[in-house]
């Protein structure tokens, strides 16, 4: 029986798994992502960097397959299959024609619950890990992100994925493996699938792979143990680290909302205000009127227990003090002379954004996965869109107040220090 | 293996979502190609300017015209500034952009359905735009931040020394950012002369994906564009380049890492063996590739690859890696085991099929989405001379075999000499 309705099915799995599925009949894809609670948030601080490492060696090897056969055997189906290490979740994603998506399930279930972890891969992972830390310097907007990020931050959702050198030399295949024991298990899963599915078959397929996928012997983590721990610590402060460049990077950022908080839409207009498309604030401010920057932007971050809101850009060292005057004088002043066409751009921007991802399937199980991951529920789009429409320049003025920007974290990173 | 959904199976289901589509291609009066994807089953829709121009058809001394060109189109026409068109475009919550390339220049947007009409007005006044003076200062001091950028970017350095060897008697040889001292001489009224001949009607292409209606489309993009008079010299005719072989290092020693490249003469974009081209890039440097297990997975190298740089008449297959300064040489040399190894040896057949069927998985993503459309109707037509519907184009995935790779490989060689080009902190190779 398909569902041929756009009503998700959303309910927590006898195996522990918490599940949304997005039937779309007449796509041609399925799409379906994994988070497992385990991301780099939980490592200990001598391991940092774990948790990256463990995403690359976790496909290298299974109880059934090899890793070149394992990867094999995803080309087999056409399966176009992802990992990603974030805060609080290792992410798997997988797109396949959907003829294959039971076959893909298994798979997947055969990647999270059975690896081997084999030695030489773990070594393997140790060292591209370390080379990548060393590569950062390769990256001075990647670079500068993470140094901000440890600033603002605190511990220990400031930390970066590939964790630093020294501790990388701590791990081995130990470990890797201990963190995915403590951490991978059914109950600290969430899954997301949307497109042309049988959503009976699909409930079955998930319940039949991941029954009894919990080996933590009661050692392990429930799905919320530690949350108070992963609050942001703000921390305001500048500083400045001198790196070879011909632009210098400034990145800077202030607490916001949460996820979860009724601002969150308000902050959302906001950032599209300062961001949003040409016509916003920065781009008219800093570039078309001033040819300060070629890249300029303004976005959101949201780990589950807080919010901050980013703002940052690149330009020569000659322009780096009008630059960042600039970039505070207009989030400033939008308290004193935001407009309503400019909340209603915004507010249209993140509209039809709903509607162009709504053509995309990848999209579609990537939000209801957000969904769960913040609202432990699907949200439909009508109540995303009633909530930013509501939005009006009062609520934005409003939101200013309430998230003051006297105390900045400041990070900037090239040959010339900001005079503040 | 196919299963039974409702009253299709699954291959008839996939074959009506991806070819329920069909394609229109009309050219106007005035020379100007229109080509629309009609895709039922989508709510948005997504349209772009095709300039037939880039980088390769700048003059010498107007290097970057092409790219400052591209900045310069969103600055004012007759009847809008810049600050209109940017309000405009963001009114309707377009996702908008534009590209230059070597040999061409986009500007696209991705809107609802209902939208696109004014998407299109707008983008239409810009290919008319009045180049204003009274910006072309301005947008010159964001050129030249983005030449800034791009020289702090490890990647695009490569890239650019990359083209300035292995073509280094044509104009691929240099740029499409331009260099800082042509930005900084160029004039409004150069660019402007260029503009004129560039954007001939002629020597544009229109493109459109969604749910339209074709005839009522052609109605209002005739009544929007047919005025445009056409120009009937364009410039001087495009050169393919000389494939130089050799080896050359540039030397930046504010890198940490080092990019190696090999590059080698490949086919032609539109070619018949293009689809072996692409699928002999994936065996050896796509994900799961060789190149992966035999050289990532040895932490040789952090990333590595093979693509192929592709235009009309000229072509290259391009391998390459990032790795730590002290694996330049390792990374070189299984880079070009494996090249050898694959030409001695031949792929495996399956091989071959996991790329087929990755590729299938790639066409029906790619067919959601009229944004992901734009792209490969744009090379279908720029190269081809008309989109290809999406039967063809599983056709010429499935007619790669281990013969038609060892023809190509026999027709465009990946051992040999060709050209290595390696830059970054370490002087290699010396």
């Amino acid at each position: 029986m398909i569902q041929t309705s756009d009503r998700i099915e959303h309910r927590h799995l006898g195996c522990g798994i918490e599940l949304g599925v997005r039937p779309m009949a007449g796509r041609p894809l399925v799409a379906i992502d994994i988070r497992v609670f385990g991301g780099y948030a939980y490592e200990s601080p001598s391991h940092l960097g774990v948790t990256s490492v463990l995403e690359e060696a976790i496909t290298k090897g299974t109880a059934k397959h090899d890793g070149r056969a394992l990867n094999d055997a995803f080309d087999d189906m056409g399966a176009s299959h992802s990992t990603c290490t974030g805060r609080e979740t290792v992410a798997f994603g997988c797109v396949c024609l959907p003829e294959f998506i039971d076959p893909v399930v298994a798979l997947l279930t055969e990647l999270i619950c059975t690896p081997t972890f084999p030695e030489d891969a773990c070594q393997v992972a140790v060292e591209l890990s370390q080379q990548h830390v060393a590569a950062l310097d390769d990256e001075p907007g990647e670079l500068a992100k993470k140094l901000l990020h440890q600033q603002a931050y605190g511990e220990p959702l400031g930390r970066h994925a590939l964790g630093e050198k020294h501790t990388l030399a701590t791990i081995g295949r130990t470990q890797i493996v201990d963190h995915w024991k403590r951490y991978f298990a059914a109950p600290r899963m969430q899954v997301s699938i949307a497109g042309a599915l049988d959503v009976p078959a699909v409930i079955d397929s998930l319940e039949k792979h991941f029954e009894g996928f919990d080996h933590r012997n009661g050692t392990g983590c429930s799905r919320d143990e530690n949350r108070p721990n992963f609050c942001v610590n703000f921390t305001p402060a500048y500083r400045h680290y001198h790196k070879d460049l011909e632009q210098e990077q400034i990145a800077f950022c202030f607490p916001g909302a949460l996820a979860t908080d009724n601002d969150f839409a308000v902050e959302k207009v906001l950032v599209g205000v300062l961001s949003g498309g040409m016509s916003s604030r920065l781009f008219t401010e800093v570039r078309e009127k001033q040819g300060l920057v070629y890249w300029v932007g303004a976005w959101s971050d949201q780990p589950r227990t807080g919010g901050m809101v980013h703002l940052g850009a690149s330009t020569t060292p000659q322009n780096v003090e009008r630059t960042y005057v600039t970039l505070l004088r207009e989030i400033n002043r939008l308290a004193d002379d935001l407009t309503d066409l400019e909340v209603e751009r915004a507010i249209t921007g993140l509209e039809a954004q709903l509607v162009t991802r709504g053509d995309v399937t990848r999209a579609k199980a990537s939000e209801l996965l957000d969904d769960l991951f913040y609202y432990g529920r699907p949200i439909p789009t009508e109540e995303k869109l009633a909530k930013i429409k509501s939005v009006t320049v009062a609520d934005v003025r409003r939101y200013l107040e309430a998230h003051p920007r006297d105390k900045l974290s400041i990070v900037t990173l090239g040959t010339r220090k900001l005079s503040l | 293996m196919h299963r039974s959904l409702g009253k299709k199976t699954l291959p008839e289901l996939e074959k009506s979502f991806m070819t329920d589509t069909r394609f229109v291609q009309e050219k106007l009066s005035n020379d100007l190609t229109v080509v629309i994807e009609v895709m039922p089953h989508v709510k948005s829709a997504a349209g772009g300017f095709l300039a037939r121009t880039g980088a390769r058809d700048d003059p010498s001394e107007l290097a970057g015209v092409s790219h400052f060109l591209e900045h310069m189109m969103f600055k004012g026409t007759a009847h809008r500034t810049w600050r209109q068109i940017n309000i405009e475009l963001d009114e309707i919550g377009s996702y908008y952009n534009a590209y230059t390339s070597k040999d061409r220049t986009f500007y696209y947007g991705w809107v609802r359905t209902g939208d696109l009409e004014r998407q299109i007005a707008i983008l239409a006044d810009m290919m008319r735009s009045t180049l204003p003076a009274d910006e072309f200062d301005m947008e010159k001091n964001v050129i030249l931040e983005e030449i800034a950028m791009s020289n702090d970017d490890l990647e695009s350095n490569a890239y650019d020394f990359l083209h300035e060897c292995v073509c280094a008697d044509s104009s691929l040889a240099w740029p499409v950012l331009g260099y800082e001292r042509t930005i900084k001489a160029m004039t409004r009224d150069g660019m402007h002369d260029y503009f004129a001949r560039r954007y001939s009607p002629g020597n544009l292409i229109l493109v459109i994906a969604g749910n339209v209606d074709p005839d009522e489309t052609l109605s209002w993009v005739n009544r929007l564009c047919g005025s445009w008079t056409p120009v009937t010299d364009i410039g001087s005719a495009r050169r393919a380049p000389l494939v130089k072989q050799g080896k050359a290092v540039r030397r930046l020693g504010r890198f940490h890492q080092q990019v190696v490249m090999l590059a080698f003469a490949s086919v032609p974009a539109g070619h018949p063996m293009e689809e072996t081209a692409q699928v002999v890039a994936a065996i050896l440097g796509g994900s799961n590739s060789r190149f992966y297990w035999n050289i990532v997975q040895k932490g040789i190298s952090t990333r590595t690859g093979v693509f192929q740089e592709q235009y009309a008449d000229f072509s290259l297959t391009v391998m390459y890696g990032l790795c730590e300064p002290e694996n330049c040489a390792s990374l070189h040399d299984a880079m070009r085991r494996e090249a050898v190894e694959l030409v001695e040896k031949g792929p495996r057949p399956e091989e071959i099929q996991r790329v087929k069927n990755l590729r299938r998985t790639a066409l029906a993503t790619e067919s959601e989405a009229p944004f992901y459309r734009l792209g490969q109707i744009v090379d279908d037509v720029d190269y081809r001379g008309a989109p290809r519907p999406v039967e063809e184009r599983l056709a010429a995935v499935d007619a790669v075999s281990a013969e038609t790779v060892a023809e190509y490989l026999r027709m465009f060689p990946i051992t040999g000499e060709g050209f290595l080009a390696s830059v970054g902190p370490c002087d290699w190779p010396q």
